[in-house]
């Protein structure tokens, strides 16, 4: 400690001198916890982030599911809300080209074009969902719609916020899809929103195959790009034929996406040899950048066989017991 | 009365950065709670910046794609730059204020993306594209948010609006020709 702060007088009444050294003291004080509180919150965030850098794959992560279902209940009217206001800030701007003279005939222009926004809305709406229910019923898997009610608010990721949870039987990894084809997986679930992860995120991989599954032996890897119009589909045999417009399915061997969902179509074929891969250019079938309304696959991928069980040495084992 | 206000604007700021991209994707470029957590600290109130940073951090973190405590930890660690910087220099001057906002995105954005990669999860944007809009978009409205909070009477109410705009030290003239001699 220092000398200063060593010798206040006990005594009730403070001259000014004295008060003023107690609030420097005060300050000081502040001054030398502050950093050591700023080591602790850096660490804390540092074992937040590491302990997600490892759980990001298959992991509940539980401080993120529960936040999200706190923020449910104001991202979901606020949505509407804003949703509904930028609708009328559209027709506004747009009613602009069509000014006439007279206010009365303006603002009954306006009132129209509102109607006829609503109405354009609806109509687009239904065929969305009209698309959905095609979906559901052709699917040979249970089908869930749901509806995105939050964008990510940070600026480098775009994961987007649906309004089903676990209570509606929405479990990680479950694929989402809309009636183009793939979007991705969920990554997190609360009891009544989850957090969809899409193909195009630099970190994704799908198990594609090029063609129709059993009838081509195409098979690769589809990954993103971090563009939302781009994939890129690594590992096929540069031996194999490959053209551009072919369509890319699901192969179901990553343990995630059931076989035989759409990707995309090929755009663009760097084209490899007997002894490189092809690298191939993907725009994914599904619309990433306008989607609105999407269906999750109730699909639960069969469980593998655990691999040391299938060792010579792991059924000894289990013989001798 | 000076906590309140900062508390409800970081309030404000979270709930805004939720939702504001479903308004408008540019919307997103804007980091509000940045600007809200570099204002706590030009205050010289490191605990609250401090306590801000993590908070705020966490609860955009929360809602993204990012790792959870990327930008608790980014922010942190700004909110004590910046508060050791506003002890050691005089920035209640809104003017000196505009380059601390912009530096401080600059670091966040560096040090957002560079934990991301650190763990293996590099983010989806360009550095340079996404850290030149975020700059300049939270460089402009932290200016005007500034301007905004300082606008909204405290008990140092009257004392920082005087130091908004600082006029220039002005020395007492004295007359060459004393006319009592």
């Amino acid at each position: 400690m220092e000398s200063g702060e060593l010798d206040l007088p006990l005594t009730t009444h403070h001259s000014p001198f004295t008060t003023k050294k107690m609030v420097e003291r005060s300050q000081t004080e502040v001054w030398r916890l502050a950093p050591w509180l700023m080591i602790a919150l850096l660490l804390a965030n540092f074992v937040l982030m590491a302990f997600e850098a490892r759980e990001i794959t298959t992991g509940q992560r539980i401080i993120r599911a529960w936040t999200q279902t706190a923020a449910d209940f104001i991202q979901s009217p606020v949505t509407s809300v804003t949703g509904g206001i930028a609708n009328y800030f559209e027709s506004i701007s747009s009613l602009r080209s069509a000014q006439s003279d007279n206010d009365l005939l303006k603002q009954r222009v306006q009132e129209l074009e509102v109607e006829l926004k609503q109405k354009q809305d609806l109509a687009s709406e239904n065929t969305r969902l009209k698309s959905m229910l095609d979906l559901k019923e052709q699917s040979k898997y249970k089908v869930l719609t749901a509806r995105i009610i939050g964008r990510d608010p940070s600026i480098w990721f775009d994961s987007s916020i649906l309004n089903r949870g676990s209570l509606d039987g929405v479990m990680i990894n479950m694929p989402v899809v809309d009636d183009g084809g793939l979007i991705g997986r969920v990554t997190a679930t609360g009891p009544l929103t989850c957090q969809v992860d899409l193909v195009t995120r630099n970190k994704s991989g799908v198990g594609g195959v090029i063609g129709q599954i059993g009838e081509s032996n195409a098979l690769g890897v589809v990954g993103g790009t971090g563009k939302s119009d781009l994939l890129e589909m690594r590992y096929v045999p540069g031996i194999i034929d490959v053209q551009i417009g072919q369509p890319v399915f699901t192969s179901g061997q990553d343990g995630i996406y059931p076989a035989g969902l759409k990707v995309g179509d090929i755009v663009n074929v760097i084209s490899g040899s007997a002894t490189t891969p092809h690298v191939i250019q993907i725009r994914p079938a599904s619309r990433l950048n306008s989607m609105q309304e999407v269906a999750i696959l109730l699909y639960e991928p069969p469980e593998k066989v655990a691999f040391d069980q299938k060792l010579p040495n792991a059924t000894r084992e289990a013989s001798k017991k | 009365m000076e906590g309140v206000k900062l508390t409800l604007a970081l309030i404000t700021a979270i709930l805004l950065q939720w939702t504001l991209r479903n308004v408008a994707e540019p919307l997103a470029y804007i980091d509000l709670p940045l600007i809200i957590v570099v204002y706590a600290a030009l205050q010289r109130n490191t605990i609250r910046a401090l306590l801000f940073g993590t908070i705020s951090g966490v609860a955009v973190d929360a809602l993204s794609g990012g790792l959870l405590g990327a930008n608790g930890f980014s922010k942190t660690l700004i909110a004590y730059v910046v508060s050791e910087l506003a002890r050691r220099v005089y920035l209640d001057n809104v003017l000196l204020r505009i380059p601390v906002i912009a530096g401080a995105c600059l670091l966040d954005d560096l040090v957002y993306f560079g934990l991301h990669r650190l763990f293996g999860q590099p983010p989806a944007g360009d550095l340079l594209t996404t850290a030149a809009y975020s700059l300049i978009g939270t460089t402009i409205v932290g200016t005007l948010v500034y301007l905004m909070l300082q606008s909204v009477p405290t008990e140092k109410g009257p004392r920082r609006k005087r130091e908004m705009f600082a006029p220039r030290r002005q020395t007492r003239r004295r007359n060459p020709i004393r006319l009592n001699k």
